[in-house]
């Protein structure tokens, strides 16, 4: 019985595979297959979730056993690493809901999203997603939690960058998935320190290691997870992505930043408990960073007038609670919480569209008076605190002057310094060069500003660098490298003269003579 | 030992050797193309028996071995063999020379004959490389690469410095050569010495015997060093890899898929630079993990600044390079297999989105970002392979990027957190620099009239690219069954670098506490 918990999230799996090679193919393709996807991708989703609902009552009957093992996926030395499921409590119950859920969205996107030109596209991602979903809640071990952690992330990718001809979709997506990529740095610190404090990483197993951990080594394990968990539920500071993420089609922000995808972290949170409950700090750090985000996303949610957003803030800070409610102690009220709102919200998101037909030619709902009048909080709530802008400021800009500084350094110091063999002919060498020449291009003259500063204190600075830039560039480098040329020369002709005299006869003999007289 | 007295290995480095002059000789060139093509395929199908025939478990001792003099006066002998951590390199190499050829039988344009003989006098080399266990044979096939290389480039590059970047290929490996045959002549000598025999006589060239060679410790950092220095222009390690990026920017893309799939100097540094000079190595191994994080983060960053594919795909394969040499200085046995598995998986991944790279110049000539946008669109076929190698690139899981990460991860985080700290953040750059040259590439509105006309990938072009794909998942689901032959030859390695000095360790504590 239990070994039916594979077909779970290999069912939706089968069919994303199916789905993405038909439309490879060209076997599925246009409006005429749209009947042939959305029954591949219902029919297995409803399998999953009939089998889900099958294994809960299994178990709430204590007919299951549990756990099932389908032997190592990875073995090096004394690491290994099991493919293992669970079949159990709060497992099941979540893999029932979420693919309830799941069914019901792929159920309404058969409609919402005819003749849309990326009508099959839309339904392999999402059901690729629901696979990495059920195998996130499924798995019996960190590792297969994040394999599906992170093809779910992978799927939301795809669905924000789902009309790609949109650069700002793409701009959201890319910013999107390298901010959970930050997250994941959390969760593979956390697997690996597990591993190696511990060499398992097994849900079950958890309780009675967590025991043996000392309360700093429990904390440092469930940091790197809370920031895991924290990304992954868009909690501050890294809530700003998921207003980015909104891009893609309504029904499928239902799946990802309404109600599925956006609990794993409170659920990743939930599978550690003995960890949470072994470090108080820990806690502490959930309870804040939860009530930060609740109140943070509660004060942004006033301002927001689109309904998408409105929706994503009040997920946001929903989840804060569920944090704090974790760092309190109280765990079951946590997952209940959980589920329910996964319920709300899918019917909130899905709703929406309709919503907005009703309310199309009503007037917008001014703000309240109240908080427009308070200009500074009205600002940093409109503004959302700044968070995406700060973000850019700490850590995307720095990162890029780095690499440009780098780059520069790469291309125009160690370049030269390794050594570039001067060309044989030093003028246009091929057509294209020499069409580019004719449309105006100055071939010869790369100059490239070395900085670029702005205010007065850039102004100075920057031309400060110029003027030792060109010293450098014109006297020391330039000066250097043609006096090292000319020497090399002149070394490499005295080199060719000796060599010319010692090949002679005489010299190679009287070489060799010596060499044997050395040698005895 | 070896389970046939055939000279197997002999036959799979001949072979394409004798191709290649068969496809040079004849002057129908169709004929002389499905000649290479024939040779090619036949050395994949000769490297898959020698992987069938090799015998996993005893992976530490040398199987398949053949053992002729070739210079008895010096002690010099023609001798092959494979063990576990070079066996998987042979049918990589097959495999990435036939996937050179098929992605080059339209786009050569003059001298086809001699282009696809220099293919395969290459793979016959670099096999040769691969399987030598005489150090000077091994380093006579080290530098027999480069003729092949120096041509290729200079002769069918694409780029108008294609001469000078062929030049600067092949001094870069001159160079790198030098300390290479000092630190071989150094333990050839060493072993003279130990032995008391006089010196034409004495002299060894044979790596197991070079092994069991006791060195001592000044000349250990030494050979450590010259080993090290030789094969980092060839890996290549910061600040050695300036001819890298040129060499892709010029060369043929078929050639630069080699040139990046080919990991020479990574197994020169597992072969010869650490088992021979295991004290320095073991002392030494914070430099070299420092050298490889230094390597990650450096080339991360300046491929975020790439607006060409091919540059961007050499500075993250310099990035992959420094993550390998993250893996082996943790000494570890994770982090060794994680190495040995990063390289198999970059050479599948490197190559192939350098091929992929290779058809998008091929159909508009340029991999420029400027000439590109909105690739998706007109090719989604060659878009969706772009992907899974570029998601097997950052390591995603479901692909085989993700294992080999995973491992080389908890192996320098066991040995320094630091180290793995800094192998993470080189994953999160890997995502950032790909992810948002797709996004200019291969997303977002079409602005050329020469992209919308695109056609997309032909059936040779998809055969060529599911078979990488093919490997790249499967071994993302199934990566025991690699892991699995280099276990017992990763074990071996590690116990001959570590075991000497735990027993000076011990001694040293003994004379601490009597």
């Amino acid at each position: 019985m239990d070994s039916l918990v594979v077909l779970i999230p290999l069912l939706p799996f089968i069919a994303a595979f199916l789905i993405a090679s038909g439309l490879l193919s060209g076997y599925i393709e246009g409006e005429n297959s749209e009947a042939t996807t959305a029954t591949i991708a219902n029919w297995s989703i409803n399998m999953s979730c009939l089998l889900a609902l099958t294994l809960l009552v299994t178990d709430l009957m204590h007919k299951s056993t549990g756990s099932l093992n389908l032997g190592s996926w990875l073995t090096s030395d004394n690491l290994n690493i099991e493919i293992n499921f669970i079949t159990h409590s709060i497992n099941i119950i979540l893999a029932a809901l979420f693919s309830l859920i799941l069914s019901i969205v792929m159920r309404f996107s058969v409609n919402y999203m005819h003749r849309e030109i990326g009508f099959h596209r839309f339904f392999a991602i999402l059901s690729l997603f629901a696979a990495a979903m059920l195998f996130l809640v499924l798995s019996g071990n960190a590792i297969g939690t994040f394999f599906g952690w992170e093809i779910a992330g992978l799927c939301s990718y795809l669905l924000i960058l789902y009309v790609y001809q949109r650069p700002v979709a793409t701009v959201n997506a890319t910013r999107v998935f390298v901010t959970n990529r930050l997250g994941d740095i959390g969760f593979i610190l956390g697997i690996s320190l597990s591993l190696a404090w511990t060499s398992n990483a097994n849900w079950l197993d958890l309780p009675t290691y967590a025991t043996e951990l000392t309360t700093s080594e429990a904390t440092a394990i469930a940091l790197c997870f809370s920031l895991a968990a924290f990304t992954k539920s868009a909690q501050v500071p890294f809530t700003p992505w998921l207003s980015r993420a909104m891009e893609g089609p309504t029904p499928s922000s239902t799946a990802f930043y309404g109600s599925v995808m956006i609990s794993a972290g409170v659920y990743l949170v939930y599978m550690l408990e003995p960890l949470f409950e072994k470090s108080p700090f820990a806690m502490g750090v959930l309870i804040v960073i939860g009530a930060i985000t609740a109140i943070h996303s509660y004060w942004v949610g006033l301002t927001q007038t689109d309904i998408k957003s409105s929706l994503a803030y009040a997920t946001s800070g929903q989840l804060g609670l569920m944090f704090v409610e974790c760092g309190l102690g109280y765990w079951s009220l946590a997952i209940w919480h959980l589920c329910a709102h996964a319920i709300v919200r899918c019917y909130g998101f899905l709703s929406a569209p309709s919503l907005m037909h009703k309310v199309k030619d009503n007037p917008i709902k001014p703000i309240n008076p109240n908080i427009s009048q308070l200009q500074w909080a009205y600002t940093a709530s409109i503004q959302r605190f700044w968070l995406d802008q700060l973000a850019d400021w700490m850590l995307v800009r720095p990162i890029k002057r780095l690499a440009h500084d780098l780059s520069y350094f790469d291309d125009h110091v160690l370049d030269q310094l390794m050594g570039i063999p001067t060309p044989t002919i030093n003028t246009i060498s091929s057509l294209a060069e020499f069409e580019e020449k004719l449309l105006g291009a100055h071939l010869e003259q790369t100059k490239n500003p070395f900085t670029n500063g702005s205010g007065i204190a850039g102004k100075i600075t920057s031309g400060f660098a110029s003027v030792m830039h060109w010293f450098e560039d014109r006297f020391i480098l330039r000066g250097i490298g043609k006096d090292a040329l000319n020497m090399g020369r002149k070394l490499g002709r005295t080199a060719n003269k000796f060599e010319l005299l010692v090949l002679r006869p005489r010299y190679l003999v009287l070489f060799v003579l010596t060499t044997l007289l050395l040698a005895f | 030992m070896s389970p046939t007295h055939y000279p197997f290995l002999s036959v799979i480095i001949l072979w394409p050797i004798f191709g290649a002059i068969a496809t040079a000789l004849v002057s129908d060139i169709k004929l002389s193309k499905r000649l290479a093509l024939g040779t090619a395929i036949i050395e994949c199908i000769l490297t898959l028996i020698a992987l069938s025939l090799f015998n996993s478990i005893e992976g530490n001792t040398y199987q398949l071995v053949e053992h002729y003099a070739w210079i008895p006066r010096l002690n010099i002998n023609y001798a092959l063999g494979v063990d576990g951590i070079s066996i998987l390199f042979l049918p990589m190499t097959a495999l990435i020379t036939l996937s050179a050829i098929i992605a080059s039988w339209n786009s050569v344009q003059q001298l086809h004959r001699q282009h696809f003989a220099l293919l395969l006098v290459l793979a016959g080399v670099t096999i040769g490389v691969f399987t030598a266990t005489d150090t000077m044979l091994f380093f006579l096939f080290w530098e027999l690469s480069l003729p092949p290389f120096f041509f290729l480039l200079g002769l069918w590059g694409i780029g108008p410095k294609r001469r000078s970047a062929a030049m600067k290929y092949t001094l870069f490996m001159l160079f790198g050569g030098v300390p290479l045959l000092f630190a071989i002549l150094l333990l050839a000598i060493n072993h003279a010495t130990t032995i008391n025999g006089s010196l034409p006589d004495a002299l060894c060239f044979d790596i197991i015997k070079l092994l069991e060679t006791p060195l001592a410790d000044p000349l250990q950092l030494i050979v450590f060093s010259l080993f090290l220095l030789g094969f980092s222009t060839k890996s290549p390690l910061v600040p050695f890899h300036t001819w890298l990026p040129t060499a892709t920017m010029e060369g043929p893309t078929q050639v630069t898929a080699l040139l990046i799939g080919l990991k020479l100097g990574l197994y020169g540094i597992l072969r010869f630079a650490l088992p021979l000079a295991p004290v320095a190595a073991v002392e030494y191994s914070w430099a070299l993990g420092i050298l490889g994080a230094i390597t990650l983060i450096y080339a991360g960053l300046i491929a975020s600044q790439q607006t060409n594919l091919r540059r961007l795909l050499a500075y993250a394969s310099i990035s992959h390079v420094g993550l390998v040499i993250i893996g082996i200085a943790s000494l570890t046995p994770q982090g060794l297999q994680g190495a040995l598995f990063q390289l198999v998986n970059f050479t599948l991944i490197s190559s192939s989105l350098m091929l992929i790279a290779g058809f998008i110049q091929h159909r508009i000539g340029s991999t420029e970002v400027l000439h590109l946008g909105g690739v998706a669109g007109v090719m989604p076929r060659l878009t969706s392979f772009y992907f899974l190698f570029m998601l097997a690139s950052i390591a995603l899981p479901g692909t085989s990027g993700f294992p080999a990460e995973l491992l080389v991860i908890f192996g320098a985080l066991s040995a320094h957190h630091s180290l793995g700290i800094t192998a993470l953040a080189g994953a999160v750059l890997s995502a950032a620099y790909m992810l948002s040259f797709t996004r200019r590439a291969f997303l977002g509105p079409i602005t050329r009239s020469a992209v919308s006309q695109l056609h997309d990938l032909r059936p040779r072009e998809i055969g060529l690219l599911c078979v990488p794909a093919i490997m790249i998942i499967a071994l993302g689901f199934a990566p025991t069954y690699l892991l699995n032959i280099n276990q017992t030859a990763v074990d071996a390695w590690l116990t001959h670098l570590l075991e000497p000095t735990k027993v000076e360790r011990n001694e040293i504590a003994q004379l601490i506490n009597p």
